[in-house]
């Protein structure tokens, strides 16, 4: 089995990694920085005796992706039975009122380079024995807020260029997945005080392998976020103008 | 509800801040980075001192001005041969984890204190030592070179042939002169799959130097355990256990588990409000633990129990409550033990403090700068901190003046300047070559301050 994992220096990536390589996937890394894709590797490498292949390109630059992507599956001759595209972030500056430069590099990192990753990469995937490709949203993306503008807003379309591509796969044995993930043990809770749960990179990598055989479309990771996701979009206007997270 | 985009930053949160022997500093500022390119950002300006698992005694990776950089995501294996017998790690890889990998192989580090959740980092920076010292010496032993970060200096190789004065300085600098990536450690193979552990009977104080030196010149390990609640004539008897590698059969090493890791820290610790360590229950538990050790007689370990005993006794920690407790480990040259071990006797019945443990083992290692190192018997007791223990650390303080000992450093958060200075013949030269390679003095923490370094 081949993976691919974009966004694999940190966090949900990284952890995913090592849950792949434990259960022996060749494994294809993704991120901007060699130096955390060669560590990542080596370890991989090292403690559960995988191939690794290790690409650096910034998901900030879609057509950079697109070219060094091209460039590997010529030299390559890997099939791919997982993508997974647990990358993005926001900006700090994400508002309303934002930057042309701050709209773009949000959006061409959450969604425009995962895009262009998936329809370079999909001619690759291991159509005979089935397969999968998870995105990762937020539940920042439920409902448009005046902080994380852009960042919502491109979740909010990612998640519907994933329900366009479930529907293009669905007469293949190729499964697709979107998670709207919640607050996690990540950089992103750092030193948060929250009166919630936040579970592991490890514990939500584990979950997002177990669950590549299934098929549920979209769902909120850890689950209990849907039940906040209903009541934030049940929430009257009058209510929601005063939230302020 | 978004991740933070400027992935060359980590974010700052501040914390309260409380070192695994319960002395607390109120609350200082961390970072946990997970990127490479934090580095490459990082301000030449402020203090900032690297942190691992956060379990050390002594408060040295933290303090109230500095940002402590937490280095637990730097947790992997870059480099493994076998053949060379040298694995390369990052800086925030766990023992236990290492152990695992390793045993796996047929291979171990010989170095390595009791806790597996312990980093690396922190092993090199305070220069540990294991369950047989006067064997092994210390951790700095088995590192053949090291990857230190300085702002000033950037990614520096360092080992006995590069910048070997820094490497020195920086295997037992308790973090003062940068960030310690990854270091290349020396494995040797796993002996035997078991220790066979013999228990014999130590009468009194008197006995222990010459039973420790008896056993050591033909033992894999050895340790001896007193019960110094009694100051009467039998002050000091206990047991000496014996360990010597054996082969088991169809031995397997499961090692500690990722959950055994994590079950403890300096919050955890201090999670119970109330000490239950008094005069009587320690009398009474000492009691029992010496009738159960001695009914056990000879037995018979796989080698992570031996190596990791810790992650069986978490409880003994935690019961110390939220005040905590102190440790006073000292090396004593082996001409003043007797006198040591007299004067401990004399300080304990003027404190009145119950003593919770009493340890003894052989010691050897390199001695220069503030490495707690060289020849002798490193003695160590543990009391909680009650009414008379800053007394009685005060006097034990005097006692090793006298006698020429070294404590600790590592083990005692509030052991003084004077003291350090006294015992560490090469203090000033630690301290010129810390100021020499960093003369800003970024890398602080308050067991640096504390020390004057």
């Amino acid at each position: 089995m081949n993976a691919l994992v974009f966004g694999a220096s940190a966090g949900i990536g990284r952890s995913l990694c090592r849950v792949l390589a434990a259960r022996g996937d060749s494994l294809t890394l993704i991120s901007r920085d060699m130096r955390d894709l060669e560590a990542e590797g080596a370890h991989c490498r090292a403690v559960y005796g995988v191939e690794v292949d290790c690409l650096a390109m910034d998901a900030a630059d879609p057509r950079k992706v697109s070219e060094v992507l091209t460039a590997y599956l010529a030299a390559s001759d890997r099939c791919f039975d997982t993508l997974l595209f647990p990358v993005g972030g926001a900006l700090d500056n994400d508002l309303v009122r934002s930057s042309v430069d701050t709209i773009e590099r949000t959006f061409n990192t959450n969604l425009l380079s995962v895009m262009t990753a998936v329809s370079v990469l999909l001619p690759r995937m291991a159509t005979g024995r089935g397969g999968a490709i998870v995105g990762f949203g937020s539940i920042a993306s439920i409902r448009g807020r005046n902080s994380n503008v852009a960042y919502a807003a491109a979740k909010r379309a990612l998640e519907s260029f994933f329900e366009s591509l479930r529907h293009d796969l669905s007469v293949s044995a190729i499964n697709v997945q979107f998670y709207r993930l919640g607050y996690i043990a990540t950089q992103q809770s750092f030193g948060r005080r929250l009166l919630i749960p936040v579970p592991s990179p490890e514990t939500v990598a584990a979950t997002v392998v177990a669950n590549l055989g299934r098929h549920f479309g979209s769902r909120s990771l850890p689950r209990f976020w849907l039940l906040a996701a209903i009541a934030l979009r049940l929430l009257p206007w009058r209510l929601f103008r005063q939230l302020r997270f | 509800m978004s991740p933070s985009s400027d992935k060359s930053r980590a974010p700052q949160s501040s914390f309260r801040a409380i070192s695994f022997d319960g002395n607390d500093l109120g609350r200082c500022t961390f970072q946990r980075p997970d990127r490479y390119s934090f580095f490459d950002c990082m301000p030449a300006t402020g203090c900032v001192i690297a942190r691992g698992a956060g379990l050390s005694y002594a408060a040295a990776s933290f303090g109230t001005n500095s940002v402590s950089v937490q280095m637990t995501s730097f947790d992997r294996i870059l480099r493994f041969s076998a053949e060379d017998g040298i694995v390369e790690v990052e800086a925030g890889m766990r023992l236990g984890e290492l152990f695992n990998f390793l045993a796996t192989r047929g291979l171990y580090l010989p170095v390595q204190p009791g806790y597996g959740a312990l980093s690396i980092g922190g092993c090199i920076a305070a220069d540990v030592h294991g369950k047989n010292p006067h064997r092994n010496g210390t951790f700095l032993n088995q590192i053949e070179s090291l990857r230190l970060f300085h702002p000033r200096h950037g990614f520096v190789e360092l080992s006995s042939d590069r910048n070997p004065e820094v490497f020195r300085a920086t295997c037992g600098g308790y973090g003062s002169t940068g960030i310690i990536i990854s270091a290349r450690l020396i494995v040797s193979p796993i002996p035997a799959s078991g220790v066979a552990l013999e228990i014999t009977s130590v009468a009194d104080a008197d006995e222990i130097a010459p039973q420790l030196v008896g056993a050591g010149n033909h033992c894999d390990f050895v340790y001896s355990w007193h019960d110094c609640t009694n100051p009467g004539k039998h002050f000091g008897r206990g047991y000496l256990v014996k360990g010597r590698f054996v082969d088991l059969p169809a031995a397997t090493f499961t090692g500690p588990r990722r959950s055994q890791m994590r079950r403890l820290s300096a919050d955890s610790r201090a999670a119970h409000g109330v000490c239950i360590y008094n005069r009587w229950s320690t009398k009474l538990m000492n009691l029992a633990h010496e009738r159960m050790r001695r009914n056990g007689r000879a037995k018979v370990q796989t080698l992570d129990r031996v190596l990791f005993p810790i992650h069986a006794s978490e409880i003994y920690f935690r019961a110390f409550g939220k005040h905590g407790f102190h440790e006073y480990q000292a090396l004593i040259p082996m001409k003043s033990f007797d006198r040591y071990m007299l004067g401990v006797r004399n300080a304990i019945l003027k404190a009145g403090v119950p003593i919770t443990l009493a340890s003894g083992k052989l010691f050897g290692g390199n001695a220069d700068l503030l490495r707690f190192g060289g020849d002798g018997i490193c003695f160590a007791l543990n009391f909680p901190r009650v009414r008379g223990a800053t007394d009685l650390m005060h006097d034990l303080d005097l006692l090793l003046g006298e006698l020429g000992g070294r404590p600790n450093i590592i083990k005692d958060s509030r052991l003084p300047r004077s003291t350090v200075e006294a015992a560490y013949p090469e203090y000033f030269r630690f301290r010129s070559i810390v100021h020499a390679w960093d003369p800003d003095r970024l890398f602080r923490s308050e067991l640096t301050d504390r020390l004057g370094l």
